[in-house]
């Protein structure tokens, strides 16, 4: 993304739909107050399985966000993608109207790990309760990981290219730079994230092979990275859409430029090979800084992929030492994802939808529920921390083996 | 259930399986809008035609899902239903 072109991607909106919010004030509010939403799981049909800890999106009621003809053919993680959407559109003063003038001008990029489970369940015990002929035509569309692109783009009336990326967790980032990869090459503007829904039933059994999920039934205790109680990683559901959007564009319309995607990296090491992730991931974070023309002294704060496995947590932590070097024994990492939980995909968006929010704030929230680290980290606990803050560099890895790195900057920078 | 399938059932079942909210009397006066115009797509319509035939016992023409307007469709399912049955 640093090669000399013209046009650039920028953030001009954020829509969050997360356990700590579905706006984007009462994300950022609970964010840099550190408060934790973890909290016993309550979906119906999920009280015998031996995951009981989440972050749960409760104050979302989709009849009141979407219209009931894309309700009815769409799961719950779609319902999280379109009002995040539309949030986030409105907050870049995207309204119909604008879109309409030029639909070919706007594209959607997501990522999505857990697709329509919610919805696959129902069409599936049709199936094996009833019959093929009661499984609704639906059920096609509504399960598949493309189905939040293909949503979003049919119910805004969007024509311009449209992706999905499946890359495991850290497919939210590249999702995003997908999109700045977009834009740079020629579309105004691309709704880009993801939004995850794994918390029913049979996507929670799905998750229960991963040695990685933390089965403590103490939401204080469930999700502590960094430390020597790790235990594993809280599943939750949600996530984040971004206007990205050409620097010019947004000028002409008279938008700030929140924030520029700067830098991408990704790199493969194999799933639950947590030593090894320790070199793609430092890898990874040399790419995207080379890819935005930085240097290790230019970052000013980390967003820690934290996943809670101690193997995995010391990787990360030399990883970030190996790609840093003296900057990393001063630069402050943080993880607020341990007051929400991992929400697959959509867990490095929520990352770079905080990152963004804490650069314009010059304030770098905290990681909720920890403390006494004991990696060599400036791990950000208790209370935000104020600071000026230029470059943000955010950090992801997916359980099957993925890594990837994202630098952003503050403003048109 | 063999009896003729009405507008209301139609308009029932547009709700049920594609969340268009038509009443009856609306979808009388649209009888030669396409299905489409009314918000219904091709699966939406194909869900219909599943729900009929599970309701009525009874295959529906290949064709209905094929139908452009409540007429056509209207038209063609009842032809194929067994008369007074």
């Amino acid at each position: 993304m640093s090669a000399p072109q013209e046009r650039r991607a920028a953030v001009t909106g954020i829509g969050v739909v997360a356990p700590n919010g579905t706006s984007t004030e009462t994300f950022w509010k609970s964010v840099q107050e550190g408060i934790s939403v973890l909290d016993r799981i309550t979906r119906e049909g999920c009280d015998h399985l031996p995951l009981k800890v989440a972050g749960e999106v409760r104050a979302f009621e989709p009849a009141d966000m979407v219209e009931e003809r894309f309700l009815v053919q769409t799961d719950r993680f779609t319902h999280f993608a379109m009002t995040a959407a539309d949030l986030a559109l409105e907050e870049a003063r995207l309204g119909r109207a604008d879109t309409d003038a030029e639909p070919f001008s706007v594209g959607v990029v997501t990522a999505a790990g857990s697709g329509g489970g919610e919805f696959g369940q129902r069409e599936l015990q049709q199936l094996w309760g009833k019959g093929s002929r009661f499984v609704g035509p639906y059920q096609s569309i509504a399960w598949f990981y493309a189905a939040s692109t293909g949503q979003v783009s049919i119910r805004r009336g969007f024509k311009g290219p449209c992706s999905v990326v499946a890359a495991d967790e850290a497919g939210g980032l590249d999702a995003l730079a997908h999109a700045a990869r977009a834009v740079e090459r020629g579309t105004d503007v691309i709704v880009a994230g993801s939004t995850e829904a794994p918390l029913a039933p049979y996507s929670m059994v799905c998750q229960l092979g991963y040695d990685e999920l933390s089965r403590e039934t103490d939401p204080a205790r469930a999700y502590r990275p960094f430390t020597d109680a790790a235990c594993g990683f809280v599943p939750a559901e949600g996530g984040a859409m971004l206007v990205v959007e050409e620097i010019g564009s947004a000028r002409r319309r008279g938008l700030p430029v929140r924030a520029t995607i700067a830098g991408h990296g990704a790199t493969f090491t194999g799933a639950s090979r947590w030593a090894e992730s320790r070199e793609g991931l430092a890898q990874a974070i040399r790419g995207a800084l080379d890819d935005a023309d930085l240097a290790p002294e230019d970052v000013d704060v980390v967003f820690a992929d934290a996943l809670g496995v101690p193997e995995a947590d010391r990787a990360e932590a030399l990883a970030i030492a190996d790609a840093l070097g003296d900057r990393a024994r001063r630069v402050p990492v943080t993880a607020p994802k341990t007051g929400i939980g991992r929400a697959y995909c959509a867990a490095p968006v929520l990352d770079t939808a905080a990152a963004v929010l804490a650069m314009e704030h010059g304030l770098i929230p905290p990681t909720p529920g920890v403390a006494d680290i004991c990696h060599d980290l400036d791990l950000v606990t208790g209370r935000a921390r104020p600071a000026e803050l230029r470059t943000a560099l955010v950090l992801s890895r997916g359980l099957m083996g993925s890594n990837s790195a994202l630098v952003l900057r503050h403003g048109a920078a | 259930m063999s009896d003729r399938i009405t507008v209301e059932e139609l308009s029932e079942l547009m709700k049920k399986a594609a969340g268009i909210t038509v009443s009856p009397a609306e979808l009388e006066e649209s009888y030669d809008r396409g299905f489409d115009t009314l918000g219904v797509d091709s699966l939406g319509l194909l869900g219909i035609v599943g729900e009929l035939e599970n309701r009525h016992g009874a295959p529906m023409p290949p064709d209905a899902e094929r139908c452009k307007t409540p007429r056509q469709f209207l038209d063609l399912v009842n032809s194929a239903l067994p008369a007074g049955a």
